[in-house]
């Protein structure tokens, strides 16, 4: 009943132009790690402008997690992963989820840091965010995969599984 | 150790050269993540400051404490590190269009061939690189001389000219998508693909052995071992 709300697939196996999920990343990638880098420098100066700039960072990039996870399990479910794709494709799904209950409980975190004192983070927090720092990276590398190693929704590789030929 | 050659090295096919890059995977597109990242919501942040007045019973209601000058901050440090990561996203990018191949036969939903679209990436990449930094020193000049006393801290022409950028950009991530995505440029699968080679044989990466021996969750008509390993007819 609902296959004919959304245009036929293309030839990158998607209902619109191009892959929308590594789009929204840039919004979880680039604010997480430059909140993280703000914070940092904030905590070593003492800088009162960064730890705000640090905050609100880390708010944009958790808003965006849920939108990049939303086109993540679209693109996904439309990316006809083919066996040696299979297994990254899962532990990206994986961490993705983790990811935004982990970005969301240390955002939780910094607010309420933020609104006993502005001008000043616990070394936990600062700990915390390295841990969160590498596990975004790990995910950066495995989305790297699926696109430039795998090809998953390039024109090459969806030809090729829609002619039977890569499984 | 283990770990670290099963992450960055991987396979000696994806170490060097399948996808014609000294590296496992292309660099330039990781810097554009925090080019447009940063930008973008550097703009963002700059038109929810101008807007703030509309914006305070939000906030109250949302019980986050909000200043404009915070959102200014914002603004302004995040239009900085734009500025000083887009001089390594463009000289990346120009170091992965030297050592691309791309196929001369495939045309783009643009319908430009690879060459066309790299050259017109190049000088859009170069285009926005002095935006952004042109953008940079004039939100600098706003926020420490002209509009110092003012309660606005940016012009609505700054935030106008931002929104025009946002549109260049689409443009050029537009072309940059095409590259990946209907070229291949730099995709280890693709140039398998055209070199008529089976990525599922090619790309030996330790998942993927894994794979070869799945866990049995439940009936499954594709995947490692169900069957005579293809190589793709040319």
């Amino acid at each position: 009943m609902f296959e004919n709300l959304l245009p036929p697939l293309n030839n990158h196996n998607l209902p619109y132009p191009d892959t929308i999920h590594p789009i929204v990343v840039h919004f979880v990638i680039a604010m997480v790690l430059f909140g993280v880098v703000c914070d940092s420098i904030a905590y070593f100066t003492n800088n009162k402008k960064l730890f705000e700039v640090g905050w609100w960072n880390m708010v944009f990039a958790t808003i965006s997690i849920f939108v990049a996870i939303i086109f993540g399990q679209l693109e996904a479910g439309l990316a006809t992963p083919y066996a040696a794709a299979a297994g990254d494709l899962n532990l990206h799904t994986l961490l993705g989820w983790s990811l935004s209950a982990l970005l969301a409980a240390i955002t939780g975190w910094r607010y309420i840091i933020r609104l006993k004192n502005p001008g000043a983070i616990p070394d936990a927090y600062l700990g915390m965010n390295a841990i969160l720092t590498v596990i975004v990276l790990f995910q950066v590398y495995l989305g790297d995969k699926l696109v430039w190693v795998y090809g998953l929704h390039t024109e090459a590789v969806v030809e090729a599984a829609r002619e039977g030929l890569l499984k | 150790m283990m770990l670290f050659s099963t992450l960055v090295l991987a396979e000696p096919i994806l170490a060097a050269g399948a996808n014609g890059l000294p590296y496992v995977v292309p660099i330039h597109p990781n810097l554009v993540h925090l080019t447009l990242g940063l930008f973008i919501v550097a703009i963002a942040f700059d038109i929810v400051a101008a807007l703030y007045p509309l914006e305070k019973p939000i906030f109250k209601f949302l019980a986050i404490p909000a200043t404009s000058s915070g959102l200014y901050d914002v603004g302004w440090f995040n239009m900085v590190a734009a500025a000083i990561v887009t001089f390594f996203t463009v000289a990346a990018g120009f170091y992965e269009i030297i050592l691309a191949d791309p196929p001369d036969d495939v045309v783009s939903p643009w319908g430009m061939n690879a060459t066309d679209t790299m050259v017109w990436h190049g000088v859009g990449g170069v285009l926005l690189l002095a935006l952004i930094v042109g953008m940079t020193i004039w939100r600098g000049f706003q926020r420490y001389l002209w509009r110092e006393d003012r309660a606005r801290q940016v012009d609505w022409s700054y935030l106008l000219a931002g929104l025009l950028i946002f549109a260049l950009m689409f443009a050029q991530g537009t072309l940059g998508a095409h590259l990946g995505g209907d070229f291949g440029v730099h995709v280890t699968a693709d140039r398998l693909i055209y070199s008529g080679v089976n990525p599922n044989e090619a790309i030996d990466m330790p998942l993927a052995k894994t794979m070869k021996d799945p866990r049995v969750v439940g009936s499954r008509d594709f995947g490692p071992g169900s069957g005579p390993e293809e190589v793709l007819a040319d």
